[in-house]
């Protein structure tokens, strides 16, 4: 029961907190924490449990991104439509990257992601049909509540919140599943696991695969949010670094780290451009590289790993490592 | 310990971002938004115009008789509201069209403008108008070309440039003028790249040019940031079209020039579609070999004295940079915004959007070289227009057509080097 306290203190903060906060650029900006959050939660499957550094998760993004736009601009049906057809894309590419990449370990794995990535922001990019570099947009007025564009951001706020709660219990029973206990032996030694008899190739290919389904649920959302999507904002390099820089930031294989770190690194991002951008110069990238840059320096282990030692250490002093299973 | 220290940091980091964001309410200011790209690849854009609309809000604000034509210059503030002053509120795009979304949340919910101008990249125009069509807020693009923006039934949605359908019919009457001055202007071959805007604009002159019963229309494609253009140039040598119309960037732009010289192949007469023409480093590099190369901008510097002189004087003294098209295409735009505030009277969206639709501005009144700012329902600028320039001696464009606003007479046939 106990250990059910925190998370049900803060999904009660997380559903008051655009009541409390009526503000909409605060609600919006409530809205895109939980958005990166999915992303980062999804990442955290392969990126953190696993281990495997994937850098090119935007690939599964832009699948989703662009699914649910192109039901709209394509085929004139809601973007809800094309949520379930962004998966089987994103599934389907994931065992296609995966099978040859996830044999290469640690930088290398991450170079092919990179590659992948790029290589798919391209083709994209030189496709007609999905827009080429024009891109694709959603319904500007909505038809009808499938539709999805609403004028607050209250809807996507709550929607967001619920795929969210839903991602962390997928990544809560995996973690507590055969599975899990597979990745984390992995993670700490491929070739120890793989002479126990664990599947290795074919644990981490699954992973790679929920990860990539969950990614691209995010991606969806996120066209729909913003009704538009390009190569840029959706295949390129930079969504997949602020995904990671967001799960390690908060703690990578932790449950609730990738959400922490969206909740820092998002409003960090969204405040410091708004006081400081217009003045140009990009001070916004300093402040924000800075801050990002102590968090690696004082606590590499991610800020949620700080808090769970601390909070182990005031609470057990005999099993001041214990809690949690920080890298 | 550790965590005190980090947390003293992080501490200390909020509170100087919390200093540096109190700003300085005033009293009878109406606060116009912008959106631009301040920071990543095109930031060099956004910090030209912001230096343009600071000039602009110099002008506005403070008495300039000097520029009595344009509207607004002559006395202090704003006339319709009691000489009320601008005030800029400008906000990084970040090269995103999230992010352009969440400061036209910002600028209309939290900073309270009346109206936005922005947002440069297509793309985040038409993401962040989308905010501004739902909240009620008249956005005004001064840039943003792409055709889709203004067919999507917005009823807050403005803009001042013009667009490839407009390039037709400049082109269609330039072509006519010079076929009346005896140049052959029958066959056209229309070279463009594959980028979004080399295949849009390549696409939408071939079509126009056909509905103007312009038949003979030749379409050499290459891809953008070629390294080889032999067989682009030996295709035009072969087919020897009267005119040859270039939809560039600056790198190929510079390379056919090369090219053109190393296989001797000059056409008749050589007209560029703005881009790289335009760039300063294209005259730097080829400008020699691309004598008598016509170009089109809807700049250009006036005599001594007019408005657009003065303006680029005040634009070069504050940014050091000499004033080109895309930067008065915004200086333009945001002239055109804030004297639909003026006409207002008002600071309320819905006088202001009426004011808009209500605009007629005549070309003196304008610095840009439209023929005047008249809105369709759409919101489409129907008068935005642009000059037919000349490079004639190699380092400097000249206007040369219409002949209203000539500085020289256009030179044929074509020169190269």
């Amino acid at each position: 029961m106990r250990r059910l306290l925190w998370p049900s203190v803060f999904l009660a903060l997380a559903i008051a907190y655009p009541l409390l906060l009526a503000s909409p650029f605060q609600q919006r900006l409530g809205a895109l924490v939980l958005l990166y959050a999915i992303a980062a939660s999804a990442w955290n499957i392969v990126g953190g449990y696993a281990g495997q550094v994937s850098v090119g998760h935007v690939v599964f993004f832009g699948c989703g991104a662009y699914a649910a736009m192109g039901s709209y601009a394509k085929f004139g049906l809601s973007p809800l439509f094309g949520i379930p057809g962004g998966i089987v894309i994103a599934v389907a590419l994931a065992a296609i990257i995966g099978v040859p990449t996830l044999r290469l370990s640690g930088h290398y794995f991450s170079m092919a992601t990179i590659a992948v990535a790029e290589t798919m922001r391209l083709i994209v990019t030189n496709t007609e049909w999905l827009g080429a570099a024009v891109g694709l947009s959603g319904p500007t007025v909505a038809r009808n509540v499938f539709d999805l564009s609403f004028i607050s951001s209250l809807p996507y706020y709550y929607l967001f919140l619920g795929v969210l709660v839903i991602t962390l219990l997928i990544t809560w029973w995996m973690t507590n599943s055969r599975m899990g206990f597979y990745l984390r032996a992995i993670k700490d030694s491929e070739r120890a696991a793989r002479s126990l008899g664990a599947p290795a190739s074919r644990t981490k290919l699954y992973a790679f695969m929920l990860s990539a389904a969950l990614t691209s649920v995010a991606g969806a959302l996120y066209a729909m949010m913003v009704g538009f999507v390009d190569p840029e904002s959706g295949l390129g390099i930079l969504i997949s670094v602020k995904i990671l820089i967001m799960a390690a930031l908060g703690g990578a294989g932790l449950l609730f780290g990738p959400v922490v770190g969206a909740a820092i690194l998002v409003p960090l991002e969204e405040i410091s451009n708004s006081w400081l951008g217009g003045k140009g110069a990009g001070l916004t990238f300093v402040v924000y590289g800075a801050i990002i840059l102590l968090i690696a320096r004082f606590q590499p282990g991610g800020i949620l790993s700080l808090i769970n030692r601390t909070v182990g250490k005031d609470r057990k002093p005999a099993r001041a490592e214990g809690a949690g299973h920080a890298p | 310990m550790r965590f005190k220290h980090a947390l003293g940091l992080l501490s200390a980091a909020a509170m100087s971002l919390a200093l540096a964001g109190a700003a300085t309410a005033q009293d009878k200011t109406v606060k116009i938004g912008v959106i631009l790209p301040m920071s990543g690849g095109t930031a060099s854009i956004g910090a030209h115009a912001k230096a343009a609309l600071e000039v602009a809000v110099d002008i506005i604000n403070n008495a300039h008789p000097e520029l009595e034509k344009l509207p607004l210059a002559k006395n202090a503030g704003l006339a319709g509201l009691s000489g009320a002053k601008v005030e800029l509120v400008i906000a990084d795009n970040q090269g995103s069209p999230a992010t352009g979304q969440n400061q036209a949340l910002r600028l209309i919910t939290e900073e309270k403008v009346v109206a936005i101008l922005g947002a440069y990249q297509s793309g985040i125009t038409l993401t962040a108008s989308a905010i501004a069509e739902k909240y009620g807020i008249p956005f005004l693009t001064p840039e943003s070309v792409a055709a889709n923006l203004t067919e999507r039934g917005f009823k807050w949605f403005f803009r001042t440039t013009p667009i490839a359908p407009d390039f037709v019919r400049i082109y269609d009457q330039f072509l006519t003028d010079m076929k009346a001055a005896g140049a052959k202007t029958d066959a056209i071959a229309l070279v463009h790249d594959n980028t979004e805007y080399g295949s849009s604009v390549a696409n939408t002159i071939a079509t126009g040019f056909k509905e103007k019963g312009r038949a003979g229309v030749i379409d050499v494609a290459y891809p953008v940031n070629a390294t080889d253009l032999q067989s682009q140039v030996l295709q035009l040598k072969e087919k020897k079209p009267d005119v040859v119309l270039m939809i560039s960037y600056t790198s190929d732009a510079i390379l056919f020039a090369k090219t053109m010289q190393s296989l001797d192949y000059k056409p008749p007469l050589l007209l560029a579609d703005d881009a790289g023409y335009s760039d300063p480093s294209f005259i730097k590099a080829v400008g020699k070999l691309s004598q008598g190369v016509f170009n089109r901008s809807a700049w250009a510097v006036g005599p001594a004295g007019s408005p657009s002189a003065v303006v680029a004087d005040m634009y070069k003294k504050k940014s050091g940079e000499e004033m080109e098209d895309t930067v008065g295409r915004q200086m333009q735009g945001f002239f055109v915004l804030v004297d639909a505030i003026d006409r207002a009277g008002s600071t309320d969206p819905a006088k202001i959007q009426a004011a808009l639709k209500a605009t007629d501005l005549k070309p003196d009144q304008l610095i840009m070289g439209y023929q005047g700012v008249k809105f369709d329902d759409k919101g489409q600028n129907v008068l935005a227009s642009a000059y037919i320039i000349q490079l004639q001696d190699g380092e400097n464009y000249v206007s040369v057509w219409p002949k209203t606003n000539a500085e020289k007479a256009p030179m044929l046939p074509y020169k190269g080097w």
